[in-house]
């Protein structure tokens, strides 16, 4: 039997405990966050939508005729039932002098079918008219990018793969039946590859799975006109690399926990550790960001995530991207680094001896 | 290739817990039983022959090959570990079938030799059965069916007739006896020495991580029929017991036993021990029952260490 059909037979038989390891069954949620919350933020849209609609949607010419100045009055009379209508007082000083005064104050909003035109009324007199979309296409794309490459590659993928790839070896090793796998005529380097294989496969098709579920989520509730020029345009190339970017991320976070579950026996000083090396990769030297998965990650996210000025300084520095490579540099750079991290399991595992009474 | 297991100076520490300590041995074919109480290092040596645990110091070699290449090792080596676990939700059936997988057996001849291995181990009624739901005797065969699916040439078996009921456990012997008929190693291990005795070519028994005695189990038998047997004689006269008994030039001594039960007799003779309780008991003597009470492995460990005194 040649090396390569060991392999494949290795990950054949452990793959469904790659994938439903009783240890590691949260990984899902961690997969489906994402796709929750657009599926969320869809549904809210979509019930909104309909909720104001069957009130009936005010033209947008009626409202767009509205201007400064009117009252509120005249504004119901013209445009007709809002969508919301609040009213209330707001008590402050009558010029520069102490005397207080009560000034009243209204916000009516309508539906134009897409939009939400907001109306401000202070003392009866329409002082700003303000409007936005119900759902923004360019808006829900930044906060996928966002949501990919803060959640899903840092977080997500990166607990993701040290629940599936501490368990391939330390999990065994737990529960006592790893000899079953030392006591087979396969080289221990086999082996490795074997279960990495089976952790990989189980890992790039659950992670995935809730990348093109997410992306999927957040274009469905979209305007079906808009969504397929996006999809004709640049949806199908964002989405193929997503997929890679997370593939990829499985690739190298799986290699390194692999490695740690043969290195060490508390999975909790391998994450720490890895978490804070790939959140301070930004600030490290040309040569040490090579050493960093995110960094070739981020390289490859098709879209770049947004970053919000109000985040506090030290997040800013934390999220923020190191120096990006060229897309096929971090691809290569990152197998690079998977196959050295994969060298340095193997001399492990030839070490590993079964002593199921010390762990 | 030398058809011979070699273990040369061997020696293994857990930290700084003694597993084995500079063994050194040559297990020719047939069946060799390790013997020695709980925790003497019988485990480790078979891990040590298996390449589960690696030697600090020394080398080992089993049949020429070395333990630090399972993928040669392993084709000509079936071990039924002593551990009770297997892949988490498998069948007795899918344990065999996914280690003769691991050989290299296209899945017709995995499937056809996992069941020939179920039935020798008599476990054909329960093989679609999770092995997480089988009792210990269970387990234990259905190790031993995977240990033997790809028909080694060197079976190590830890504490393999534990657990196992008389029927099965006469079965399982002679297929022990088969194996060694065809030239092949069967190495098991056991805590009671008079458990093996009747079925091994050879003992090795081992106490504390050292090897206290080795070699055909003729001669090994002869230093134990050295060893003193020690009786509790339950009867109603003690002391009239103790006098008759002194009069028996094989008895070595008689005490009466401090809890009051009768008679304790330690004799270097167990056949004519048994003859003079019948004299006695014929003579009219009461005695209520004989109870061995040393019969146990360490009590012989106890004798072989002390150099037979």
């Amino acid at each position: 039997m040649n090396e390569l059909a060991q392999v494949w037979t290795i990950a054949r038989l452990e793959i469904g405990r790659a994938f439903f390891s009783r240890r590691a069954l949260w990984v899902y949620l961690l997969a489906l966050f994402p796709a929750v919350i657009f599926i969320g933020h869809g549904v809210d849209v979509t019930y909104k939508k309909q909720r104001w609609s069957a009130r009936g949607a005010t033209p947008a010419n009626v409202l767009k005729e509205i201007a400064n100045g009117a009252s509120d009055e005249e504004v119901l009379g013209k445009a007709g039932q809002p969508v919301f209508d609040r009213q209330w007082n707001r008590r402050r000083h009558r010029g520069e002098s102490e005397e207080l005064e009560d000034v009243s104050r209204r916000t009516i909003a309508y539906f134009d079918g897409k939009r939400l035109v907001q109306f401000d009324f202070e003392g009866g007199k329409l002082t700003r008219t303000s409007q936005r979309p119900l759902l923004t296409f360019d808006e829900d794309r930044a906060a996928f990018a966002a949501v990919f490459q803060y959640f899903y590659l840092r977080l997500a993928i990166f607990f993701g793969c040290l629940g599936i790839f501490i368990n391939l070896f330390r999990g065994e090793m737990l529960d006592k039946s790893l000899h079953f796998w030392f006591l087979a005529p396969v080289r221990r380097e086999i082996l490795l590859l074997g279960k990495y294989c089976a952790g990989l496969i189980a890992s790039v098709v659950i992670f995935g799975t809730g990348t093109i579920i997410a992306f999927t989520a957040m274009l469905a509730f979209q305007d079906s006109a808009e969504m397929w020029s996006y999809w004709q345009a640049d949806g199908a190339y964002h989405i193929t690399w997503y997929v890679i970017a997370a593939a990829l991320g499985c690739v190298g976070y799986g290699s390194v926990f692999v490695a740690a579950g043969l290195l060490l026996r508390n999975p909790i000083i391998p994450a720490v550790v890895m978490l804070l090396w790939e959140s301070i990769n930004g600030f490290l030297p040309n040569v040490l960001q090579k050493l960093s998965v995110l960094h070739y990650l981020q390289s490859i996210c098709p879209v770049a995530a947004p970053m919000d000025a109000n985040f506090p300084p030290a997040l800013r520095m934390l999220l923020s991207p190191a120096a990006p490579t060229a897309a096929w540099q971090s691809i290569g750079g990152l197998l690079c680094v998977t196959v050295v991290v994969l060298l340095v399991a193997s001399r492990a595992v030839r070490r590993l001896e079964i002593n199921y009474g010390t762990d | 290739m030398s058809d011979f297991i070699v273990f040369k100076d061997v020696s293994k520490f857990y930290g700084e817990v003694l597993g084995v300590n500079r063994v050194d041995l040559h297990i020719p074919p047939g069946i060799t039983s390790l013997v020695g109480p709980n925790g003497s290092g019988k485990t480790t040596l078979m891990n040590l022959m298996t390449g589960l645990v690696h030697p600090g110091s020394g080398t080992i070699t089993v049949r020429g090959l070395s333990p630090f290449q399972p993928e040669k090792l392993m084709r000509i080596l079936g071990y039924a570990t002593q551990y009770d676990a297997a892949p988490r939700g498998v069948t007795g059936y899918d344990f065999v079938v996914a280690g003769l997988l691991l050989y290299g057996y296209a899945p017709g001849e995995a499937e056809r030799r996992a069941r020939q291995a179920i039935e020798t181990v008599s476990m054909t009624q329960a093989a679609d059965r999770k092995v997480a739901a089988y009792s210990k005797g269970m387990r234990q065969r259905i190790r031993l069916a995977q240990a033997i699916a790809h028909e080694p040439s060197v079976l190590v078996l830890d504490e393999p007739l534990n657990g196992l009921d008389p029927l099965v456990r006469a079965e399982t012997i002679a297929l022990f006896r088969n194996y060694a008929a065809e030239g092949r190693h069967v190495i098991l291990s056991s805590h009671v020495l008079q458990e093996v005795d009747v079925f091994s070519d050879q003992v090795i028994l081992i106490a504390n991580g050292m090897i206290v005695a080795e070699g055909e189990i003729k001669n090994v038998r002869e230093e134990i029929h050295e060893h003193p047997s020690q009786f509790l004689l339950h009867c109603q006269n003690p002391s009239r017991v103790a006098s008759l008994l002194f009069e028996e030039t094989h008895i070595t001594e008689v005490k009466l036993d401090p809890e009051g039960r009768g008679v304790l007799v330690l004799t270097r003779h167990r056949d004519a021990f048994s003859e003079a309780v019948q004299r006695i008991a014929l003579s009219g003597v009461e005695i209520d029952g004989v109870v061995p009470t040393d019969e146990n492995v360490d009590a012989l460990y106890e004798y072989l260490i002390g150099g037979g005194r």
